[in-house]
């Protein structure tokens, strides 16, 4: 939906329009420069492209659309740049992603209000992840979560209560992020009950399920579980999860949110409707 | 029916029989801890440090509990040295008295020294650096190392002075090999931290300067020997001087089979690195084509044939706990200059905080087991993970090479009551986790481990020290074990350890190599007597040396199931 089309609704309608056209962006300011950046891109101009990609975010700062078209190809150049070598991860270097880093570094520094840019500059931090070591993640997810708190603060949207919440998913039991998780997904699954379905909501049926697990309250985890397979019956990860107990959970559940990993951030089906 | 499904075919009913064999001889495989019975319970003691930062120094000092094993009276039976690391603590020599009885008689032989106010004992080392059949023994230190001369009589004489070892390091690693093959035995030392006093620190920064890619360590440091009971430091010129890292352990071996020893380093905070071995004084380093880099922290480099593919591979230890998701790395050998790392289909990724680990063939059936010790520090109920976490890992613009900002442990556990972990070989291509059946679950803090056979009944048992705490002596009482034969060998041309002798012997249709060495593994060496176990096979097909000085010597006449002593150039000794 294009800003010039949202003046066409109803004033009732407007805020959302704004909201919409603000958060997703689908066209607007940087567009010609996003275009630029897909075409250098579809070639492997990677460089190129992300010097085009950074010129729309400059352009709209709050664009989630042009800030993941950009982290993505950041990480499509850091594996191109690194051969694939049997029993090695492929995963790019942590060099790699310090520039898309450093970028929202500055972004945020020029959009101080700019939420979405927040939310980008921690979702850099977990793209860098599973090229980090052990500890290097650590910090890395650490500082993540220091961006998503500030996006929420400065407006606490479904993505970005969803992206705090499941990133606590992935932390040691040991460091009690667990009511963290159920915290924020809760207030993301309330969010997404006031909108229209969209695939992406099963994500949180998925996380808050998880977290419930993770806290020990397995009743609820079920239950949040169970209704998300009403609403998205062929979700497999939710018939994954319903098909087991007990250790065989946790082990799976280990597997899927191992850290070492490398965690999809590509935001694209957010833009997708059912 | 095309290649491609025989070979499909052939895999799908091989790997059951090799299940089933390996099922069947998984129940044998059983051990008995007899250290206080054998009287070798040694109670090890990290050391203590005075001052603010003492807590934080005895933490990042807490290996140090190592053991070395060596026959160093010449009367066929391996003894036992066991290292302490506080001040004024001593070292103990146990002489083996046969019947897995033990004498300790470390004043006698003068080797308990080692602990002061300036220097912390790490580990030791067996080697006949003078060749004149007579174990000697490095007691290597954060510190400067102690050579101990032995002098054939039961006692043993400090020469280090005139040795030349008068470099300062924090060493926490030793290993002897001929890297030249002039027929003595050099020495490699692998330094942790940057060579600064703990003792007496001036400056506090001394800590990794990363937790993933730190270079601010001790490297290595290298001594060529030269033949006349003195050592040089050949570090830069062998091309080991750009290495800066936090070596922990030190692994030599053949690795492409061209006659020379090449090295492996384990390291801790980053990655590890390989050199092979140029063949005039110098090393390349291949470490990004080989293995490439890692961030991993890197425990152990231990070096065997696990697939009997005629190739060596490395087991290094590292990090699996409750945050620090690190798989061991089993690397296996391309047979090209390159390894794979392949600890995950073999099933050896978790040994949880690994430490020292040992191939032994302990069913005698022709395939390597692997024994891994691991746990950091057993304590009080609170854990000092999320301590750590909190206080220095995710505070943003530490300095994590200062001392003082590190969070004192006190009685808080780290990563502690880990079960070791025994990984019994089926067949070359995975191991399965036995150590309950066996014995040898226990949850002490280790670090650790030497395998011989102190009995001479042809099963090996194992010797495992602990950070801290009393040392563990398995006694194999393993039953229905295959047949076995050893080799004890003495070199002539070569250095008369023989170490880096290669044996391949052929039985039962499998071909096995040892390669003999000196000190591989972290904080324990093996005996370097050659143990094989044939299985089921009635006769030894064939027994061929290449020993370092280049002969290719071919065997006649081994005896099975017993120790066949072997001089170079001169067969098998009756």
């Amino acid at each position: 939906m294009t800003r010039r089309r949202c003046f066409r609704f109803t004033v009732r309608l407007l805020p959302l329009c704004i909201v919409l056209a603000s958060s997703l962006s689908a066209a607007g300011l940087g567009d010609d420069d996003f275009d630029k950046a897909e075409k250098e891109l579809a070639s492997k101009q990677y460089d190129t492209a992300l010097g085009y990609f950074e010129s729309s975010l400059n352009a709209d700062p709050d664009s989630l659309r042009n800030s993941s078209e950009y982290r993505m190809a950041t990480l499509q150049r850091a594996l191109a740049l690194q051969p694939v070598v049997r029993g090695q991860p492929h995963e790019g270097k942590p060099v790699d992603f310090d520039r898309e880093i450093a970028f929202f570094g500055k972004l945020t520094d020029a959009h101080p209000k700019s939420a979405n840019a927040f939310l980008a500059y921690g979702f850099s931090y977990v793209d860098k992840i599973p090229a980090a070591g052990t500890i290097g993640q650590v910090i890395l997810a650490n500082t993540a979560l220091g961006f998503f708190t500030k996006s929420i603060e400065l407006k606490p949207t479904w993505i970005a209560l969803y992206t705090r919440g499941n990133s606590y998913l992935y932390w040691p039991r040991i460091f009690g992020h667990g009511p963290d998780a159920v915290a924020d997904l809760e207030r993301a699954y309330a969010i997404q009950k006031t909108e229209t379905r969209k695939s992406v909501h099963v994500r949180v049926f998925i996380a808050l399920g998880d977290a419930y697990w993770k806290t020990d309250v397995p009743d609820k985890a079920r239950a949040i579980w169970r209704e998300g397979l009403k609403q998205f019956p062929d979700s497999q990860p939710l018939k994954d999860r319903m098909a087991k107990d007990g250790d065989a959970l946790n082990d799976y559940l280990d597997t899927v949110l191992d850290p070492n990993k490398r965690v999809d951030t590509d935001l694209r089906e957010l833009w997708r409707t059912e | 029916m095309s290649g491609r499904f025989k070979s499909a075919l052939a895999i799908l009913v091989a790997v059951p029989l090799v299940v089933l064999a390996a099922s069947t001889v998984t129940s044998k495989i059983r051990f008995e801890e007899v250290g206080e019975a054998a009287g070798v319970r040694a109670q090890h003691h990290t050391h203590r440090f005075d001052g603010p930062h003492g807590d934080v120094l005895r933490m990042f000092t807490s290996g140090g509990a190592s053991v070395a094993i060596g026959d160093y009276d010449g009367d066929g039976l391996d003894d036992l040295f066991v290292t302490d690391s506080d001040a004024g603590k001593t070292n103990h020599l146990f002489h083996n008295d046969g019947n897995l009885k033990f004498t300790e008689v470390t004043e006698k032989a003068r080797v308990g020294g080692g602990n002061d106010a300036h220097n912390i004992v790490s580990d030791a080392l067996w080697f006949d650096y003078d060749n004149d059949g007579r174990e000697d023994l490095l007691v290597a230190r954060f510190g400067k190392p102690i050579l101990y001369h032995n002098e054939g009589n039961g006692k043993f004489k400090d020469v280090s002075a005139t040795a030349g070892f008068n470099k300062f390091g924090n060493t926490i690693a030793v290993i002897a090999f001929d890297y030249d093959n002039d027929g003595y035995l050099d020495v490699m030392l692998g330094n942790y931290f940057k060579p600064e006093s703990l003792t007496d620190l001036k400056d506090p920064h001394v800590l990794p300067n990363d937790l993933d890619n730190a270079v601010n360590g001790g490297g290595v440091t290298l001594w060529h020997n030269n033949h006349n009971g003195t050592f040089t430091d050949v570090t830069e010129k062998a091309g080991f001087g750009k290495h800066t890292g936090w070596t922990l352990d030190l692994g030599h071996g053949d690795f492409n089979n061209d006659g020379l020893q090449d090295v492996y380093l384990a390291c801790d905070y980053g990655t590890d690195r390989i050199f092979f071995n140029n063949g005039d004084g110098t090393f390349r380093e291949a470490t990004e084509k080989a293995i490439g880099f890692d961030t991993k922290k890197g425990m152990n480099a231990e070096i065997a044939d696990y697939d009997n593919d005629g190739w060596l591979d490395i087991f290094v230890t590292n990090i699996y706990d409750e945050y620090m998701k690190e798989c061991n790395m089993l690397w296996h050998n391309n047979h090209d200059g390159t390894f794979t790392d392949v600890s995950r289909e073999t099933g050896t990724c978790q040994a949880l905080w690994g430490w020292g680990a040992k191939f032994g063939d302990f069913d005698n059936d022709g395939w390597q087991d692997l024994f891994v010790t691991n746990g950091l520090r057993s304590a009080g109920k609170q854990n000092y993970i999320p301590v750590l976490l909190n206080n220095v890992i995710t505070k943003p613009g530490i300095d994590f090479t200062d001392v003082n900002v590190w969070p004192n442990i006190g009685d808080m556990t780290w990563s502690g009551y880990q079960k070791k972990k025994l990984f019994h070989n089926l067949g070359g291509q995975a191991f399965k986790e036995i150590s309950a059946e066996a014995g040898v679950d226990n949850n002490l803090d280790g670090r650790g481990v030497a395998i011989a056979d102190f009995d001479n009944d042809g099963k090996l048992d194992m010797y495992q020290t602990n950070a801290d705490q009393p040392s563990l002596l398995y006694h194999s009482v393993s039953e229905g074990v295959g047949n076995w034969v050893q080799f004890s060998l003495t070199g002539t041309k070569s250095n008369r350890d023989a170490i880096g002798a290669r044996i391949t012997l052929t039985a039962g249709g499998l071909t096995q190599i040892r390669e003999i060495d000196g000190g591989n593994g972290y904080a324990g060496q093996s005996s370097k007597r050659a143990h094989f176990g044939i299985g089921q096979a009635a006769k030894i097909d064939s027994v061929e040396i290449h020993w370092p000085s280049g002969l290719q010597e071919k065997i006649s006449g081994v005896a099975m199931n017993k120790i066949n002593r072997i001089v170079e150039g001169k067969g098998i000794q009756h």
